[in-house]
């Protein structure tokens, strides 16, 4: 298994210097340099100011030198500076990524808790008028525009009712000199800053999350093994325990979809509730061809994206035993290509 | 089977009621802190600064801030009037080479250290130095031959030649140089949490969401009324608006259709008070003259596209009324020149110009609270009654300029060659393309076929600077004295500079060079007219309009009058903004 683990983990550095090749490629293709960024709303740079600054920030070197400057620094783990402001690569990121994470757990949860047992009460009852109800509603919800469903939240919920802060993250109850600022105070005052955009962000996968658990749910617990398993005198919590593994099958592959996302920034749920994260830094440093920036999220997400995968061929032998015998061969990416197929074998437990 | 969904639903409950107790005591505190609270004020931005660093920042919102943070040698009022601040004064030797000003005595870092001639040598030096970056201020320091300090409180400046705006150029925040001797200036510490001399002490900055400052309370001038003033990021001006309606942010700006809205609500313009201000800004459209294309190379093409276009009916439709047409660059730099053209139009039209005699600029201030909504338009640009719109003139001067319209395609072409060229806008800017969707309808009604190409900043700047293009749409925020027109205009700066028209005209280059030497105003003045002239006739650049800003105060607070810059951006700025008597 640990042999398996570090084989992926080797094949996974090629993928990603290819990924950074290719992603410096278009930065490097875009129209226009960073120097416009600082030159936002239009103020005049004569040629002379100009030649010196590109020298400066080395935009005359040949794209490929720079690419070799880039990863050199890279493989020492110097991230660079942003051609915007100085700052280090590592701090702007640093500064965004954790709201981010926090922002994208809170909304899986959210989906999660909403999704699962929806799809649960779906796959039991298939013509349940109110299970169908719902599940419709959420699909309507679904198509709604985010920031549409933030401004209305925050109108409604906010500034009418006033039950939850309207943006922010809340963490001013940390860092302000005036009032208390006590630990407790201070998670309570961000998690409550958290509902409003967790909620627009699940708002749009519940509709699609339900359907998708329902199936699944289908798949993994047909009638006829559940009248098997209480046929054998198994109840309640003893019945859950036994079709845990098969029900976890399919969650598992969900978030492993859901993992990537969760470093992905949802730039309009951020402008809407002035949310710090990841979303925005990455549409500035775009527009601002920022190559660091970029280039650091982009690779933070391809990395995501690799790990998500390894982490659910990893995860799924040890829920579905059939799968262990498997796992030496070489066939990882279509192993998991493959695992829709698996929930339907590993349906019965007979 | 159901065990397994009562637990989620249990977790959610439980979710729920935590989240609700949360908000609760969130609630409660702020209604306790209430009464004895020091004042705070939150001002609302869109963006935040990239760098405190007085130096390297040139981004509007990091030059907000630091205009409360630190102090400048020299500053403007709200009508854009240089005044005393570090330097207490200045002279100007016989032969108008040697600007000499004397600093304040007494003046302190946040730290304790004094602030002397030594830190505004070394601020200038960092200007003026490559490596560090700075864009903003670098073209205004080029005339300049030497910086000294004599004394502590002394610094003596020299030009190569007379230089008529140099006193403006000096509008610079100081940099401690005891901090930042020595240290890596792009990553010094002082960058995230900058001390300076400014009324306001930095207190903390949270990344993409607000930095807070404090009052200085050893600061040698008036002492602000505010304790703590917060500048909050709020990127959607939805947003923003929604937080000074809850409450949170005491000022902010509004987009002109959520002002066409608010407006007519009572119970807003009771409890705001509304502060309307025209920014010294234009949009502009630049004709690429050069000869590259078979179209702007002619005078009277850009004459006639210029008279097609409806700024007047812009402004009156999608702006509400903010905003102001601008007849020329200079018509906003030129203290009494008109902003649109006193003469009236041609009589005897009909159509869509017959309506747009009507006043060209609608004020704003229909329904704000307490008489007129103090607008701070530079150009005092209104009463015009003419309108710069004039479809048949266009006609008339392209019929002139041999573009005659061709009854089969609805076209005008000369040579056989159809009027069909393509505007570059900026995507992100919503008056560029939103004017560039109305332009392209205006000039089709007089057989000119306008396309339009969405481009990113940094695409578009480089299409400009290139000379890739046929004509474009941009915006430029000039700095107050008429020489800040020499990048736009002086052929020097083709290729190079701001000049993306590839205006080339050896008149206006002397005119130019002259301006900028002549120190006499009344003759300095008489230099810009005849370029805004010269201008009016060769129309190189099409000058379209000021849109204005509607910014909401929260009426617990009082003092604040905006100038051209906003409510900070001048002397007394920040420092007149007190809670409004009878208290929070």
């Amino acid at each position: 298994m640990a042999g398996y683990a570090a084989r992926r983990l080797l094949l996974a550095l090629p993928t990603l210097l290819g990924i950074s090749l290719l992603c410096f490629l278009i930065l490097s293709v875009l129209p226009g340099d960073p120097i416009a960024a600082r030159l936002e709303g239009g103020a005049p740079l004569s040629a002379e100011a100009e030649a010196r600054l590109r020298a400066e920030l080395r935009l005359d070197r040949p794209m490929m030198a720079r690419y070799a400057d880039w990863l050199a620094a890279a493989a020492r783990g110097d991230l660079g500076r942003s051609l915007r402001d100085g700052r280090p690569v590592s701090a702007i990121v640093g500064d965004a990524l954790p709201w981010t994470l926090l922002l994208n757990a809170a909304a899986v949860a959210a989906l999660y808790a909403v999704a699962l047992p929806l799809g649960l009460a779906q796959a039991r009852r298939p013509r349940s008028p109110a299970a169908r109800f719902a599940g419709a509603g959420l699909v309507a919800v679904s198509v709604v525009p985010p920031f549409v469903a933030a401004l209305t939240l925050q109108a409604i919920v906010s500034v009418r009712l006033g039950w939850l802060p309207l943006e922010g993250t809340g963490r001013d109850a940390v860092a302000s000199g005036f009032g208390p600022a006590t630990l407790p105070a201070s998670l309570l005052s961000v998690a409550a800053h958290l509902v409003l955009p967790a909620l627009c962000l699940a708002l749009a996968g519940w509709g699609f999350a339900a359907r998708y658990a329902r199936d699944a749910f289908v798949q993994a617990l047909p009638g006829s093994a559940v009248a098997a398993a209480r046929a054998r005198g198994l109840r309640g919590a003893a019945l859950l325990r036994h079709f845990a593994p098969a029900l976890a099958l399919p969650l598992v592959w969900l978030l492993g979809g859901l993992i990537p996302s969760l470093l992905a920034g949802s730039v309009v749920v951020e402008e809407a509730f002035s949310w710090p994260g990841i979303g925005r830094v990455m549409v500035q440093a775009v527009l601002g061809r920022d190559t660091p920036v970029a280039m650091a999220l982009l690779l933070l997400s391809g990395t995501a994206v690799l790990a998500a995968q390894l982490l659910i061929d990893l995860i799924y032998p040890a829920l579905d035993p059939r799968l262990r015998q498997r796992v030496p061969d070489r066939t990882s990416a279509a192993g998991a290509a493959g695992a829709p197929d698996r929930m339907h074998r590993a349906g019965g437990p007979a | 089977m159901n065990d397994p969904s009562a637990r989620p639903a249990m977790r959610r409950l439980a979710a729920v009621a935590l989240l609700a107790g949360a908000a609760l005591l969130g609630g409660a505190c702020r209604r306790a802190a209430a009464p004895a609270a020091p004042a705070r004020f939150v001002f609302s931005m869109q963006t935040e600064p990239t760098t405190l660093n007085f130096v390297t920042a040139t981004d509007a919102a990091s030059m907000l801030v630091e205009r409360l943070l630190s102090d400048f040698l020299v500053d403007h009022d709200r009508s854009l009037k240089i005044v005393p601040r570090l330097a207490e004064s200045w002279d100007w030797s016989a032969d108008h080479r040697t600007l000499t000003f004397h600093l304040r005595a007494g003046v302190r870092f946040h730290d304790g250290r004094p602030l002397t001639s030594d830190d505004v040598l070394f601020t200038y030096e960092r200007l003026i130095d490559p490596k560090s970056k700075a864009v903003g201020r670098l073209d205004s320091f080029l005339p300049v031959e030497s910086v000294t300090a004599p004394d502590a409180r002394t610094v003596v400046v020299r030009y190569r030649e007379p230089y008529a705006p140099a006193l403006r150029t000096w509008e610079i925040p100081i940099l401690p140089a005891h901090r930042y001797r020595g240290v890596d200036f792009e990553t010094a510490p002082e960058n995230r949490a900058p001390i300076g001399a400014g009324p306001y002490r930095f207190e903390a900055w949270d990344s993409g969401s607000r930095i807070v400052l404090r009052r200085n309370d050893d600061y040698w001038g008036e002492r602000p009324a505010i304790d703590e003033f917060v500048f909050r990021f709020q990127p959607s001006l939805d947003t923003s608006l929604l937080s000074l309606l809850a409450g949170e942010t005491d000022y902010t700006k509004i987009t002109a259709t959520a002002w066409g809205t608010r407006r007519q609500d009572p119970a807003f313009v009771s409890r705001y008070k509304v502060l309307t201000f025209t920014p010294l800004f234009f949009y502009y459209i630049a004709w690429r003259g050069d000869g590259s294309n078979p179209y702007f190379a002619d005078p009277l093409v850009r004459r006639a596209l210029g008279s097609a276009l409806d700024r007047e009916g812009y402004i009156r439709s999608v702006l509400q009324g903010l905003g102001s047409p601008v007849r020329d660059p200079l018509s906003l730099l030129l203290p009494g020149m008109p902003a649109v053209p006193a003469t009236p139009p041609i009589p005897g039209k009909s159509g869509p110009a017959a309506d747009a005699v009507a006043p060209a600029v609608p004020k704003a201030d229909a329904g704000a609270p307490a008489g007129p909504s103090a607008d701070a338009g530079p150009a005092g640009a209104a009463g015009a009654s003419a309108t710069l719109f004039d479809p048949d003139r266009a006609a008339q001067l392209l019929d002139e300029a041999g573009w005659r319209l061709d009854r089969r395609t609805g076209l005008r072409a000369r040579g056989g060659r159809p009027f069909r060229f393509t505007l570059l806008v900026f995507a992100g800017g919503e008056d560029h393309v939103q004017f560039a969707q109305v332009a392209q309808d205006t000039l089709r009604r007089i057989g000119v076929e306008m396309r339009v190409e969405k481009l990113d900043w940094p695409a578009l700047w480089s299409r400009l600077k290139s000379g890739q293009f046929e004509a474009a749409l941009s915006g430029t925020s000039p700095s107050p004295d008429p020489d800040s027109l020499y990048g736009m205009l002086h052929s020097s700066q083709i290729g190079g500079g701001q000049n993306y028209a590839a205006y080339r005209d050896a008149e206006v280059d002397r005119w130019l060079e002259e301006g900028r030497r002549e120190l006499d105003p009344a003759r300095r003045d008489a230099v810009y007219r005849r370029i805004a002239a010269r201008l009016d006739e060769a129309q190189p650049y099409t000058t379209l309009f000021s849109p204005s800003v509607v910014g909401v105060l929260n009426s617990h607070f009082e003092g604040a009058e905006p100038s051209p810059q906003g409510i900070l951006g001048h002397v007394p700025g920040a420092l007149a903004i007190r809670p409004a008597s009878g208290g929070r």
